[in-house]
């Protein structure tokens, strides 16, 4: 097990959204404020973990065939029961969030890391394959809600911060998800080539 | 040739009771992990959306403080038909003092980014105490002013200007006796929508 590697893997070289490419409507649909990113971001970070964990656990006993089947499955139980805890313990982020807690069934991280890390990799590997993805994946949505909800809303987390007439409106629209996240891909794909130049 | 042949082998019906056995097994485990979690929060949720629809019914009630709520009225089917193409969702019956002081109607209209879930208050004479929006997807900065019920070019709010309508005011239409906020007419057209069913529901409750 190598943790450091690891990590920089999930925040970094194999950022989830940044490189990976993965989960993008979420990120897209739900980064208009701060406090939204934050609860999407925890949230899949709980559920990746926990399936990941599962399925690293029982992929010795899960048939070749029908191990999508088995990683929805598991997947599934996971979300609804996030979702109905935050229904019922923390209702204001659950009703801004909305579908698209659910929706956490069929974003492509989670399944994504099962099959490619999790049903070959051991528990504990798995456990913070989970935690570092998830990580990755709430940066970036940090990230672009900071720049959506500060430029778009001039707010943050509520708060203003630029007066109301002056924000760019559209950044909070969906074409501003395309933009900002584009801008934010770009900007990895140069660092990280940079990087590489540099050895 | 050979995948055919491999598939064959697959067909085994003892690998298929296998596949069955151990995804039917998966299945019951997350069933019953989630039925403990509905357990604990079922209660929660439901007291949760109770007083969330509370609020919104307080807020288009004239006498909010002193008005108390019945459960759901049971909907007939002259209720689902007044309302037309406007889902009809729940009716609750606003009691003062123990007396029916009116209905609080809550409709499912379509505004211009999918359903706009609204609570209608209508009094004893059939004239609308007020509007307020319960869930709704507008867009953030254009239909979301009519979901905050910004004032139109009238000065008065857009939720605002339906308190007072009544039947008697014939059918609402944005350009004729409703105002709409600019670039949001087809947000202003879905609320309109819903009051006009929730008056007509009201109608034919008496």
């Amino acid at each position: 097990m190598n943790l450091g590697k690891q990590l920089k893997e999930g925040l970094l070289t194999q950022n989830p959204v940044l490189v990976q490419m993965l989960g993008l409507c979420s990120t897209m649909a739900i980064t208009t404020s701060i406090m939204n990113g934050l609860g999407m971001g925890v949230s899949v970070l709980i559920i990746l973990t926990a399936a990941n964990v599962v399925i690293s656990a029982i992929r010795k006993i899960v048939p070749d065939k029908i191990r999508i089947a088995m990683f929805i499955v598991v997947i599934a139980g996971f979300v609804t029961c996030v979702d109905l805890l935050l229904q019922a313990f923390v209702p204001a982020i659950a009703e801004s969030l909305g579908v698209f807690i659910p929706l956490i069934v069929v974003n492509c991280i989670i399944l994504g890391r099962a099959e490619a890390f999790s049903y070959k990799n051991g528990v504990g590997a798995s456990f913070f394959d989970g935690i570092f993805q998830g990580l990755g994946y709430t940066l970036v949505l940090l990230a672009m809600c900071f720049i959506r909800e500060l430029l778009g809303a001039g707010t943050l987390a509520g708060f203003r911060i630029i007066p109301e007439q002056f924000p760019i409106g559209i950044l909070t629209l969906p074409v501003g998800g395309f933009l900002v996240l584009g801008f934010l891909i770009a900007a990895m794909q140069w660092a990280l080539s940079k990087s590489k130049e540099g050895k | 040739m050979s995948t055919k042949s491999k598939e064959k082998v697959q067909m085994d019906p003892a690998y298929i009771i296998k596949l069955t056995v151990t995804l039917l097994v998966t299945c019951v485990v997350v069933a019953a992990a989630l039925g403990g979690v509905n357990a604990v929060t079922e209660e929660k949720i439901d007291a949760i959306n109770w007083a969330k629809t509370v609020e919104a019914m307080k807020a288009v009630v004239a006498d909010p403080d002193n008005t108390t709520f019945s459960d759901k009225l049971t909907l007939t089917d002259e209720m689902t038909a007044a309302s037309g193409s406007v889902t009809l969702d729940s009716v609750y019956e606003a009691q003062v003092g123990g007396a029916t002081a009116g209905y609080a109607i809550k409709v499912v209209a379509s505004g211009s980014q999918g359903k706009i879930e609204m609570m209608v208050g209508v009094d004893g004479e059939g004239t609308v105490t007020g509007v307020s929006i319960v869930k709704n997807a507008e867009t953030a900065g254009i239909g979301s002013k009519v979901m905050t019920n910004m004032p139109t070019a009238s000065g008065v709010g857009v939720l605002s200007q339906f308190e007072g309508k009544s039947a008697a005011d014939g059918l609402l239409a944005v350009g004729t006796n409703v105002d709409a906020i600019s670039g949001a007419t087809v947000s202003t057209r879905g609320v309109t929508n819903g009051v006009n069913a929730a008056l007509a529901v009201a109608g034919v409750m008496g």
